[in-house]
């Protein structure tokens, strides 16, 4: 039997602040990241609220001690940047200097938040030689690239794109590469930045609530778009055991399937995120009723709700877990959504934690069950389920479990 | 040592005549404006009318060279997906970006939005095949190809009974995309027809190209054309570095330099990888038949496509096109064939197939 892998060590930067215990202390108190925003230059910025993090690039910049104004990195690279330092607080780097290791990272739109700004000046005149410093950041790799680069570390890297689900894959990846022997270790996540691209995007396909959403509500109304950066540091059990490391969760079980039913819309019935969460509880050998708590991808869509809903009834009957979307506290992060959830869900077992699907008033007329909507505490949770679902059939589950 | 991916059927879509390969190289397509543009098949055959109108050229292709792959190794529904793109559909991403600036963000369609995600490709193609199964997108730059592979791989080893991925690639040429690589010195600043590229291998940069590449991949050897197996990417390597992976692989495989028939080299004309492509020609064995692509393909992200296409085409066929003849060695074996291929950013992927 294949070796367990484990998580070691975290390190997350959202609408909530950044590390454990700023974001511990804000999903205790119910107190949502979700707001108007400051920084994103959008002309629906007064229409919306979004889960935008604080600090402008410059805050950020500082924070990591790099230069502030046009220095060429990305909003979505300093994110990362900042959940990559966040991580290394708990890690000693000499670990992923002295032994190879992967870098596994998620995106969706790249350094777009940047490029959106000065795309016309490039493709045209193009003098500008701020501009030029962002020139190569059209891509998903850039923040990848760009982190490795900050730190000086060559490690195998990868970058996953697949929506809403990227960072989830970006684990399932990691794990695997472990399992298989290929490294020890690997820090997988991912990163987005807020940028009128996606929101545009999301609002032309009219499912952006102007409120705080409302997930698994009979009258949701969309998503909020939020943006964020995390990683883990997946580690071999005895690999992590050796070296002494805290293990914060096994990550017992998981499973990437496609619904192959249409480009943007998961089916009504749920059958593929069914089967999705199936093949996890199969491969960490688990029962439905073994799971404590779903944190469902739920993001306040029409159709998400609808479909996962209905799957999570298939699979787990009338009486399912207790079951909650977190993105009323940070906003869907698209690429950092599987990484950030899958954190709460680790966070979840530590602390004994339910967190609460927030807004959520009225039962969905389709379902017989409801999520959970206020925090409960002193919960000792053994298993706990994770949903990522995207655009592009893409459906992920991840299991943790207790150490 | 990894386990084989047997390789069933090959299937690109590229400036040349990789479609319709009873036609390859005959006649060469090729362009003096340093943009070589892909091919357009009959779309219409796996994408219905009322898709194709809506569809961008990429997703066209991808969804097209994906599909008629899976034909030719009479596959309907493979195991999984794994597809590389280090831009996805550029044209959509271009489209919905300049409305939106143009309209000021307003009364804006989401089909370039819908179009530009990633794995755009990856979900059509699960749904004509009715895949359900796992369904990956690779973004990394140079090596996106290269790690759709390394995953069929990771697929395969935990694998029990035999298995099926569809695997490919694909990167799309636009105005634009060639201005902003432009400035990057990604082309060269004098250009010259394509098919003379790597006769200007004095001057820095390249010429740009565009692909979309498709592979049946199998665990069981039946009927399959090669298998890969040796695949490696390494991040701007060293001379040094290189030639000592090169020398491991061939190890592993109990190889030598000697039994290496075949190298085709991904070389791209650019004077500033000349310090890791001549050493690694001049180590080759006087055996070794050396053939090139890029004078056919042009560079891009994931043109490492175009070689594996190529490598599959010669095993099938037999025989390597002469146009493609860099260097004619004296072995007559088509067994073993090394491909290398270089990125604009010096990354280095080495693959090694042998006959199945």
């Amino acid at each position: 039997m294949a070796e367990r892998v484990v998580v070691t060590a975290i390190g997350i930067i959202s609408a909530l602040g950044t590390g454990k215990k700023a974001h511990i202390e804000k999903l205790r108190r119910s107190e949502s990241g979700v707001r108007n925003v400051a920084h994103l230059r959008s002309i629906h910025a007064a229409d919306f609220v979004l889960g935008e993090i604080k600090s402008s690039n410059d805050e950020l910049a500082e924070e990591l001690n790099l230069p502030t104004g046009d220095n060429g990195y990305t909003r979505t690279t300093l994110l990362s940047l900042a959940a990559m330092n966040d991580l290394l607080r708990n890690t000693d780097i000499e670990l992923l200097r002295n032994e190879p290791f992967a870098f596994i990272n998620a995106n969706t739109v790249g350094g777009m938040s940047k490029m959106e700004d000065i795309y016309m000046d490039v493709i045209n005149s193009g003098t500008d030689e701020n501009n030029n410093k962002y020139i190569n950041t059209l891509d998903c790799a850039e923040s990848t690239e760009n982190v490795a680069l900050h730190y000086g570390l060559k490690p195998l890297m990868a970058t996953i794109s697949t929506a809403c689900s990227s960072s989830s894959n970006a684990l399932i990846l990691g794990a695997r590469m472990i399992k298989q022997g290929i490294v020890k270790r690997a820090i997988c996540g991912g990163g987005d930045a807020l940028s009128r691209f996606t929101l545009n995007g999301f609002y032309s396909l009219k499912n952006v609530d102007k409120h705080t959403c409302k997930p698994f509500d009979q009258n949701r109304g969309g998503l909020n778009l939020g943006e964020a950066a995390a990683f883990c540091l997946l580690e071999s059990e005895s690999s992590a055991k050796a070296r002494g490391a805290n293990i914060i969760a096994v990550l017992s079980g998981y499973a990437n399937t496609n619904d192959a039913y249409h480009p943007t819309a998961p089916s009504p019935t749920g059958e593929g995120a069914c089967r999705t969460m199936q093949q996890a509880l199969d491969m960490a050998n688990l029962k439905p009723s073994d799971i404590g708590y779903i944190n469902a991808h739920g993001t306040a869509t029409q159709n998400n709700d609808l479909s996962e809903g209905m799957a999570i009834q298939t699979l787990f009957g009338a009486n399912p877990p207790y079951f909650s979307s977190t993105k009323p506290f940070t906003g869907h992060t698209l690429a950092a959504a599987g990484v950030i959830e899958a954190i709460f869900s680790m966070w979840a077992i530590q602390e004994q934690l339910i967190l609460p699907n927030m807004n959520f008033e009225t039962k969905m007329e389709e379902l017989d069950i409801m999520p959970i909507t206020s925090l409960i505490e002193n919960v000792p949770l053994q298993h706990v389920l994770s949903n990522s679902f995207g655009f592009g059939g893409s459906n992920v589950s991840l299991i943790f479990s207790r150490a | 040592m990894m386990q084989p991916l047997y390789i069933l059927s090959a299937c690109s879509i590229t400036p040349q005549h990789t479609y319709d390969p009873e036609h390859f190289l005959d006649p060469i397509i090729s362009a003096d404006n340093g943009k070589l543009y892909s091919l357009d098949p009959d779309y219409s055959k796996y994408i219905s009318p009322v898709a194709i109108r809506r569809m961008s050229r990429m997703l066209k292709k991808g969804i097209t060279a994906g599909m008629k792959c899976l034909e030719n190794a009479n596959i309907k529904t493979p195991d999984a997906i794994i597809i590389g793109s280090a831009r996805g559909s550029v044209t959509d991403m271009e489209n919905f970006l300049k409305d939106m600036i143009k309209m000021k963000e307003e009364a804006l369609t989401p089909t370039g939005f819908i179009q530009s995600t990633y794995n755009s490709v990856n979900g059509w193609l699960a749904m004509l095949t009715k895949c359900t199964g796992y369904n990956q997108t690779y973004v990394h730059r140079g090596f996106s190809l290269e790690l759709c592979l390394f995953d069929a791989q990771l697929f395969f080893a935990e694998s029990t009974g035999p298995k099926q991925i569809l695997a490919g690639g694909f990167d799309e040429l636009t105005e634009e995309y060639f201005i902003i690589r432009n400035k990057i010195g990604y082309y060269k600043e004098q250009m010259c027809n394509s098919v003379s590229l790597l006769s200007h291998s004095d001057t820095p940069g390249s010429i740009a190209g565009e692909g979309a590449h498709f592979f049946a991949l199998s665990n069981q050897p039946e009927n399959a054309t090669c298998a890969i197996i040796g695949l490696q990417m390494l991040q701007q390597p060293t001379t040094e570095n290189l030639t000592t992976v090169i020398a491991d692989i061939l190890s592993q495989h109990n190889l030598t330099n000697d039994d290496i028939d075949i190298l085709i080299c991904g070389m791209n004309g650019d004077s500033r990888n000349h310090f890791l492509i001549d050493p690694l020609i001049a180590n080759t064995s006087p055996n070794t038949t050396i053939a090139t692509f890029k004078q056919f393909s042009g560079e891009y992200d994931t043109a490492s496509g175009f070689g594996l296409w190529l490598t599959n085409y010669i095993f099938t066929h037999k025989q390597i096109p002469t146009a493609a003849i860099y260097k004619q060695g004296t072995s007559s074996r088509i067994k073993n064939i090394l491909l290398c291929n270089v990125t604009i950013a010096n990354n280095i992927s080495l693959i090694l197939v042998k006959a199945s």
